[in-house]
Protein backbone atom coordinates (compact mmCIF):
# COMPACT_ATOMS: atom_id res chain seq x y z
CA UNK A 1 0.00 0.00 0.00
CA UNK A 2 2.67 2.41 1.04
CA UNK A 3 4.92 2.04 -1.96
CA UNK A 4 2.16 2.69 -4.48
CA UNK A 5 2.31 5.89 -6.45
CA UNK A 6 -1.35 6.87 -6.06
CA UNK A 7 -0.65 9.73 -3.71
CA UNK A 8 1.96 11.25 -6.00
CA UNK A 9 -0.42 10.90 -8.93
CA UNK A 10 -3.09 12.85 -7.01
CA UNK A 11 -0.57 15.49 -6.06
CA UNK A 12 0.31 15.94 -9.73
CA UNK A 13 -3.29 15.79 -10.92
CA UNK A 14 -4.80 18.34 -8.55
CA UNK A 15 -2.65 21.41 -9.39
CA UNK A 16 -2.90 20.70 -13.11
CA UNK A 17 -6.70 20.56 -13.18
CA UNK A 18 -7.08 23.57 -10.89
CA UNK A 19 -4.74 25.70 -12.99
CA UNK A 20 -6.39 24.48 -16.19
CA UNK A 21 -9.89 25.36 -14.95
CA UNK A 22 -8.73 28.71 -13.66
CA UNK A 23 -7.04 29.55 -16.96
CA UNK A 24 -10.04 28.60 -19.10
CA UNK A 25 -12.54 30.39 -16.86
CA UNK A 26 -10.33 33.46 -16.65
CA UNK A 27 -9.95 33.70 -20.43
CA UNK A 28 -13.59 32.96 -21.17
CA UNK A 29 -15.09 35.37 -18.68
CA UNK A 30 -12.70 38.20 -19.30
CA UNK A 31 -13.79 38.21 -22.91
CA UNK A 32 -17.45 37.50 -22.26
CA UNK A 33 -17.93 40.94 -20.74
CA UNK A 34 -18.28 42.34 -24.25
CA UNK A 35 -21.04 39.86 -25.02
CA UNK A 36 -22.83 40.58 -21.77
CA UNK A 37 -22.73 44.32 -22.40
CA UNK A 38 -24.22 43.67 -25.84
CA UNK A 39 -26.90 41.37 -24.44
CA UNK A 40 -27.99 43.85 -21.79
CA UNK A 41 -27.71 46.86 -24.10
CA UNK A 42 -24.82 48.45 -22.26
CA UNK A 43 -26.34 48.37 -18.75
CA UNK A 44 -23.03 47.54 -17.18
CA UNK A 45 -24.14 46.74 -13.61
CA UNK A 46 -26.46 43.88 -14.52
CA UNK A 47 -24.13 42.69 -17.28
CA UNK A 48 -21.19 42.42 -14.89
CA UNK A 49 -23.32 40.69 -12.25
CA UNK A 50 -24.53 38.13 -14.75
CA UNK A 51 -20.98 37.57 -15.87
CA UNK A 52 -19.81 37.01 -12.31
CA UNK A 53 -22.68 34.60 -11.59
CA UNK A 54 -21.90 32.57 -14.69
CA UNK A 55 -18.22 32.55 -13.78
CA UNK A 56 -18.89 31.20 -10.31
CA UNK A 57 -21.18 28.54 -11.73
CA UNK A 58 -18.54 27.55 -14.26
CA UNK A 59 -15.89 27.19 -11.56
CA UNK A 60 -18.16 25.16 -9.31
CA UNK A 61 -19.28 22.81 -12.05
CA UNK A 62 -15.88 22.12 -13.56
CA UNK A 63 -13.81 21.98 -10.39
CA UNK A 64 -16.44 19.77 -8.79
CA UNK A 65 -16.33 17.45 -11.77
CA UNK A 66 -12.52 17.40 -11.70
CA UNK A 67 -12.46 16.52 -7.99
CA UNK A 68 -15.10 13.81 -8.34
CA UNK A 69 -13.25 11.98 -11.12
CA UNK A 70 -9.89 12.17 -9.37
CA UNK A 71 -9.93 8.80 -7.63
CA UNK A 72 -7.82 6.01 -9.16
CA UNK A 73 -9.29 2.75 -7.93
CA UNK A 74 -6.40 0.51 -8.90
CA UNK A 75 -2.98 0.57 -7.30
CA UNK A 76 -0.24 2.22 -9.30
CA UNK A 77 3.14 0.57 -8.97
CA UNK A 78 5.43 1.96 -11.66
CA UNK A 79 5.92 5.36 -13.17
CA UNK A 80 4.86 4.24 -16.62
CA UNK A 81 1.33 3.24 -15.59
CA UNK A 82 1.09 6.39 -13.46
CA UNK A 83 1.91 8.50 -16.49
CA UNK A 84 -0.63 6.65 -18.61
CA UNK A 85 -3.43 6.93 -16.08
CA UNK A 86 -2.66 10.58 -15.45
CA UNK A 87 -2.63 11.47 -19.11
CA UNK A 88 -5.93 9.66 -19.66
CA UNK A 89 -7.54 11.56 -16.81
CA UNK A 90 -6.13 14.96 -17.67
CA UNK A 91 -6.82 14.49 -21.38
CA UNK A 92 -10.41 13.49 -20.71
CA UNK A 93 -10.88 16.43 -18.41
CA UNK A 94 -9.46 18.88 -20.96
CA UNK A 95 -11.79 17.56 -23.64
CA UNK A 96 -14.72 18.01 -21.26
CA UNK A 97 -13.50 21.53 -20.47
CA UNK A 98 -13.22 22.34 -24.16
CA UNK A 99 -16.79 21.19 -24.77
CA UNK A 100 -18.00 23.34 -21.86
CA UNK A 101 -16.08 26.31 -23.28
CA UNK A 102 -17.70 25.98 -26.68
CA UNK A 103 -21.11 25.47 -25.11
CA UNK A 104 -20.68 28.70 -23.17
CA UNK A 105 -19.54 30.52 -26.30
CA UNK A 106 -22.61 29.23 -28.12
CA UNK A 107 -24.82 30.55 -25.32
CA UNK A 108 -23.17 33.97 -25.52
CA UNK A 109 -23.53 34.21 -29.29
CA UNK A 110 -27.12 33.06 -29.12
CA UNK A 111 -27.96 35.56 -26.37
CA UNK A 112 -26.42 38.36 -28.36
CA UNK A 113 -28.35 37.41 -31.48
CA UNK A 114 -31.67 37.18 -29.60
CA UNK A 115 -31.14 40.51 -27.89
CA UNK A 116 -30.20 42.19 -31.18
CA UNK A 117 -33.28 40.76 -32.86
CA UNK A 118 -35.47 42.03 -30.06
CA UNK A 119 -33.90 45.47 -30.22
CA UNK A 120 -34.43 45.75 -33.97
CA UNK A 121 -38.00 44.52 -33.57
CA UNK A 122 -38.68 47.18 -30.97
CA UNK A 123 -37.15 49.82 -33.25
CA UNK A 124 -39.32 48.68 -36.14
CA UNK A 125 -42.43 48.64 -33.97
CA UNK A 126 -41.83 52.22 -32.92
CA UNK A 127 -41.89 53.40 -36.53
CA UNK A 128 -45.25 51.81 -37.36
CA UNK A 129 -48.18 53.81 -36.04
CA UNK A 130 -50.67 51.71 -34.11
CA UNK A 131 -48.21 48.83 -33.81
CA UNK A 132 -49.28 48.22 -30.27
CA UNK A 133 -52.50 46.65 -31.45
CA UNK A 134 -50.65 44.26 -33.73
CA UNK A 135 -48.72 42.59 -30.95
CA UNK B 1 -7.32 10.09 11.33
CA UNK B 2 -11.03 10.50 10.68
CA UNK B 3 -11.26 13.50 12.97
CA UNK B 4 -8.50 15.30 11.08
CA UNK B 5 -10.26 14.50 7.81
CA UNK B 6 -13.54 15.90 9.09
CA UNK B 7 -11.87 19.07 10.27
CA UNK B 8 -10.12 19.62 6.94
CA UNK B 9 -13.28 18.78 5.00
CA UNK B 10 -15.47 21.08 7.04
CA UNK B 11 -12.94 23.91 6.70
CA UNK B 12 -12.79 23.57 2.91
CA UNK B 13 -16.56 23.24 2.55
CA UNK B 14 -17.19 26.15 4.89
CA UNK B 15 -14.78 28.33 2.94
CA UNK B 16 -16.32 27.47 -0.44
CA UNK B 17 -19.90 27.85 0.80
CA UNK B 18 -19.34 31.20 2.43
CA UNK B 19 -17.31 32.58 -0.45
CA UNK B 20 -19.77 31.47 -3.11
CA UNK B 21 -22.73 32.58 -1.03
CA UNK B 22 -21.24 36.02 -0.69
CA UNK B 23 -20.68 36.28 -4.44
CA UNK B 24 -24.30 35.31 -5.07
CA UNK B 25 -25.54 37.68 -2.40
CA UNK B 26 -23.74 40.65 -3.94
CA UNK B 27 -24.55 39.91 -7.56
CA UNK B 28 -28.05 38.50 -7.23
CA UNK B 29 -29.33 41.66 -5.57
CA UNK B 30 -29.78 43.52 -8.86
CA UNK B 31 -32.00 40.78 -10.26
CA UNK B 32 -34.33 40.73 -7.29
CA UNK B 33 -34.36 44.51 -7.30
CA UNK B 34 -35.51 44.51 -10.91
CA UNK B 35 -38.00 41.76 -10.18
CA UNK B 36 -39.58 43.80 -7.39
CA UNK B 37 -39.51 47.03 -9.42
CA UNK B 38 -36.99 48.79 -7.20
CA UNK B 39 -38.38 48.02 -3.74
CA UNK B 40 -35.10 48.35 -1.81
CA UNK B 41 -36.31 47.23 1.60
CA UNK B 42 -38.05 44.06 0.45
CA UNK B 43 -35.11 43.23 -1.80
CA UNK B 44 -32.69 43.42 1.08
CA UNK B 45 -34.91 41.20 3.16
CA UNK B 46 -35.47 38.57 0.47
CA UNK B 47 -31.80 38.56 -0.43
CA UNK B 48 -30.80 37.99 3.16
CA UNK B 49 -33.38 35.25 3.59
CA UNK B 50 -32.10 33.53 0.45
CA UNK B 51 -28.52 33.76 1.74
CA UNK B 52 -29.39 32.26 5.11
CA UNK B 53 -31.42 29.50 3.49
CA UNK B 54 -28.53 28.73 1.20
CA UNK B 55 -26.07 28.53 4.09
CA UNK B 56 -28.36 26.28 6.07
CA UNK B 57 -28.94 23.97 3.13
CA UNK B 58 -25.30 23.59 2.22
CA UNK B 59 -23.71 23.38 5.63
CA UNK B 60 -26.41 20.97 6.71
CA UNK B 61 -25.79 18.85 3.66
CA UNK B 62 -22.04 18.96 4.25
CA UNK B 63 -22.50 17.91 7.86
CA UNK B 64 -24.87 15.09 6.91
CA UNK B 65 -22.28 13.72 4.49
CA UNK B 66 -19.96 12.99 7.41
CA UNK B 67 -22.32 10.29 8.62
CA UNK B 68 -21.59 8.03 5.68
CA UNK B 69 -17.82 8.37 5.82
CA UNK B 70 -15.59 5.30 5.61
CA UNK B 71 -12.85 4.66 8.16
CA UNK B 72 -9.60 6.17 7.01
CA UNK B 73 -6.21 4.52 7.47
CA UNK B 74 -3.77 6.28 5.15
CA UNK B 75 -3.08 9.74 3.83
CA UNK B 76 -4.03 8.63 0.34
CA UNK B 77 -7.48 7.53 1.46
CA UNK B 78 -7.88 10.82 3.29
CA UNK B 79 -7.00 12.87 0.23
CA UNK B 80 -9.31 10.81 -1.98
CA UNK B 81 -12.29 11.03 0.35
CA UNK B 82 -11.87 14.75 0.94
CA UNK B 83 -11.62 15.59 -2.76
CA UNK B 84 -14.48 13.28 -3.65
CA UNK B 85 -16.82 14.76 -1.06
CA UNK B 86 -15.81 18.33 -1.84
CA UNK B 87 -16.32 17.65 -5.53
CA UNK B 88 -19.79 16.30 -4.84
CA UNK B 89 -20.69 19.35 -2.79
CA UNK B 90 -19.40 21.66 -5.52
CA UNK B 91 -21.42 19.86 -8.19
CA UNK B 92 -24.55 20.12 -6.05
CA UNK B 93 -23.88 23.80 -5.52
CA UNK B 94 -23.47 24.32 -9.26
CA UNK B 95 -26.74 22.56 -10.03
CA UNK B 96 -28.63 24.54 -7.38
CA UNK B 97 -27.04 27.74 -8.66
CA UNK B 98 -28.07 27.16 -12.27
CA UNK B 99 -31.61 26.17 -11.25
CA UNK B 100 -31.79 29.34 -9.17
CA UNK B 101 -30.65 31.51 -12.06
CA UNK B 102 -33.11 29.83 -14.42
CA UNK B 103 -35.98 30.42 -11.99
CA UNK B 104 -35.12 34.09 -11.54
CA UNK B 105 -34.74 34.49 -15.29
CA UNK B 106 -38.12 32.88 -15.97
CA UNK B 107 -39.79 35.02 -13.31
CA UNK B 108 -38.37 38.23 -14.72
CA UNK B 109 -39.35 37.24 -18.24
CA UNK B 110 -42.91 36.49 -17.17
CA UNK B 111 -43.06 39.83 -15.44
CA UNK B 112 -41.76 41.82 -18.39
CA UNK B 113 -44.28 40.11 -20.63
CA UNK B 114 -47.17 40.99 -18.36
CA UNK B 115 -45.80 44.53 -18.10
CA UNK B 116 -45.78 44.83 -21.86
CA UNK B 117 -49.33 43.63 -22.09
CA UNK B 118 -50.39 46.13 -19.47
CA UNK B 119 -48.72 48.98 -21.28
CA UNK B 120 -50.30 47.93 -24.52
CA UNK B 121 -53.72 47.83 -22.90
CA UNK B 122 -53.03 51.25 -21.55
CA UNK B 123 -52.10 52.57 -24.97
CA UNK B 124 -55.19 51.11 -26.48
CA UNK B 125 -57.38 52.73 -23.87
CA UNK B 126 -55.95 56.19 -24.25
Amino acid sequence: MNNSLNFIAYLIYLPIVIVLTWYVAHTLFRNSRTFMLDIFHGRSDIALSTNKLFETGFYLLNLGFALVIMEVTSEIFDSRSMLEILSTKIGGFSIYLGIMLFFNLYLFFRGRRVSKERASLAEALKKIPGAAEVK
Amino acid sequence: MNTLTYILYLLITWFITVHVGFVFYRNGRLYILRLLKGDEKLTGFINKALLVGYYLLNLGYAALMIRSWKTIHTWTEMLVSITHMTGKIMLTLAVIHFINMAVIFLFSQKQTHSLHHKSYDHEQLT
